[in-house]
């Protein structure tokens, strides 16, 4: 059985599915719909909430953990075959040990003991928490990451004619190294939006899946020689996929410090950069910040006139 | 539910009050010296509750070493233990380090328990090195961290230390690993031994920059 609860559920900016058995599921979904913010829509077996999570667009799944055809960490699965940026609550009088949890050992769940005396009040509260602030990613964020974002939104792409100055700079980018695919990223809150690549097909990745997300918190040019040789992406199916074995990337920073973007070389055999070549994909990545700064000028000028 | 309030003293070490809220890293390559300075951050004062994620030390040696670094505070802790055995109430066992989806959902309930006891409470990981070296692929460890460690700072009134021994294998480079994690925490205390008893603190973050010498 699957329902939406409330009219609001055709928001699905904000629909939380609800999974839990027939006898208890009403509880959950109003709960989540006492948030108001929220609206939740509800399965009651592993088989409906996996149909649904492929069917609708949801923010957040809550889920029991006995189900008469499974379990939540099955639901937890399917959460992160189908949408894995998606945050799971597990809600459950079960304590942690009787959880089988062999099969999904670095599944994070938030996990939420259904026992606790005001259970129901924090269940609306958590499930808030997560969506508002990308609890479960698997990626750091810097600690000033709002003001990060609220700086690269003033650089707004689609207002601004870039493509063509930046697919000249990475042809230049590529042919300076002789590598094999040169690109230059913006970096949004889920994803990387690549804005021109030499050498590959690239649109946008899940930010977890990039090395970018972790080149940007450093302050020099990060370098990986092998990627086989790092824990942090030889288990990245994203970047095997693409054939990935060697990395470069320089921040692109704006104006008051914040890192927005990354000029970028990936090879795909082993490779080490010596000092002035770091310092020269620094220079290519200052390149870009000035004409993605210029355009921005230009923009922001036009606008003060035609407000005059 | 996240509260602003009086923060969390920390004398020993020379340090002002630490807000609430706030995350620490703290890193070092002596792990002895690293965790006397881990001890002393995250003993509860008697108002408060500690709860400590051990990788290498028992539940009771982690209890000695509050009651060290505090008195009493050592009874005022629940430990999850990667070594030996659980006991009592206080003290829980993990099987398997890497199994991050249930340390998550265990460090949750220990630290929903310490607040039915007392709203401030102070965290810690010790050693988060030693997860890292252990787990499949970092990004559960972060989902670790960002899930269960972080979260629970935003949404209570603590504090939390997570420790990392920087002369650790953790399968990846360790500066450019420390400099990731440092943007994603709100302080950062670097501990250098510079004799018996005697260390130096680096710290970044805690009410201005300074360099600090302490005896431990």
């Amino acid at each position: 059985m699957s329902k939406a609860t409330t009219e609001e559920a055709t928001d699905l900016s904000r629909t939380v599915l609800c999974v839990d058995d027939e006898q208890r599921i009403d509880d959950v979904s109003t709960a989540i719909d006492g948030e108001g913010t929220l609206a939740a829509v509800e399965a009651t077996t592993v088989e409906d909430a996996t149909e649904l999570l492929q069917a609708e667009s949801v923010v957040c799944v809550v889920t029991s953990y006995d189900l008469p055809d499974g379990t939540g960490m099955d639901v937890i699965e399917a959460v992160r075959e189908h949408a894995p940026q998606v945050p799971s609550v597990l809600f459950t009088d079960r304590p942690p040990q009787e959880i089988d949890t062999a099969s999904f050992e670095e599944t994070i769940v938030e996990y939420l003991n259904r026992d606790l005396p005001d259970a129901h009040d924090r269940l609306g509260f958590v499930t808030n928490d997560v969506i508002e602030h990308s609890a479960q990613v698997g990626f750091l964020r810097p600690d000033d990451e709002e003001e990060r974002l609220a700086t690269l939104a003033e650089y707004d792409i689609d207002e601004l004619p870039i493509d063509e100055s930046f697919e000249r700079l990475t042809d230049l980018i590529a042919s300076h190294f002789d590598a094999g695919v040169a690109f230059i990223g913006l970096i949004e809150k889920d994803e990387e939006n690549f804005l021109a690549c030499h050498g590959a097909d690239l649109d946008s990745l899940t930010r977890e899946d990039t090395i970018c997300t972790h080149s940007m918190l450093q302050e020099d040019v990060m370098v990986i020689e092998d990627i086989a040789d790092d824990n942090r992406f030889n288990k990245n199916e994203q970047l095997e996929n693409l054939g990935i074995v060697s990395y470069a990337g320089a921040n692109m920073t704006a104006p008051n410090g914040q890192v927005i973007g990354q000029v970028c070389l990936i090879d795909f055999e082993k490779r080490s950069y010596d000092a002035v070549e770091r310092a020269e994909l620094q220079d290519f990545a200052e390149t870009a910040m000035e004409i993605l700064d210029l355009r921005k000028s230009l923009r922001d000028a036009r606008g003060e006139e035609v407000a005059r | 539910m996240s509260l602003a309030t009086d923060g969390f003293a920390v004398d020993s070490l020379s340090l002002g009050p630490i807000d609430s809220g706030t995350s620490i890293l703290l890193t070092g390559e002596d792990a002895d010296t690293l965790q006397t300075v881990f001890s002393q951050l995250v003993a509860a004062d008697d108002d408060e509750r500690s709860i400590v994620l051990s990788t290498g030390s028992g539940g009771r040696a982690v209890q000695r070493d509050l009651n060290n670094a505090r008195t009493g505070a050592g009874n005022r802790a629940s430990v999850l233990t990667c070594e030996g055995p659980a006991s009592g109430e206080d003290v829980q066992s993990v099987d398997d380090i890497s199994d991050l989806t249930r340390l998550g959902m265990d460090f949750s309930t220990l630290v929903a328990s310490a607040q039915q006891h007392s709203d401030r409470f102070r965290s810690g990981i010790m050693l988060c090195s030693t997860i890292a070296g252990e787990v499949d692929d970092t990004r559960s460890l972060y989902r670790f961290l960002n899930s269960n460690f972080l979260t629970e700072l935003r949404r209570g009134d603590g504090i939390g230390v997570c420790a990392l021994d920087t002369s650790a294998d953790i399968g990846a480079d360790m500066s450019s690993t420390i400099s990731g994690l440092q943007t994603s925490f709100s302080a950062h205390i670097e501990v250098e031994k510079t004799g018996p008893g005697q260390a130096t603190l680096t710290v970044d973050g805690l009410d201005g920059d300074e360099t600090v010498d302490v005896d431990l």
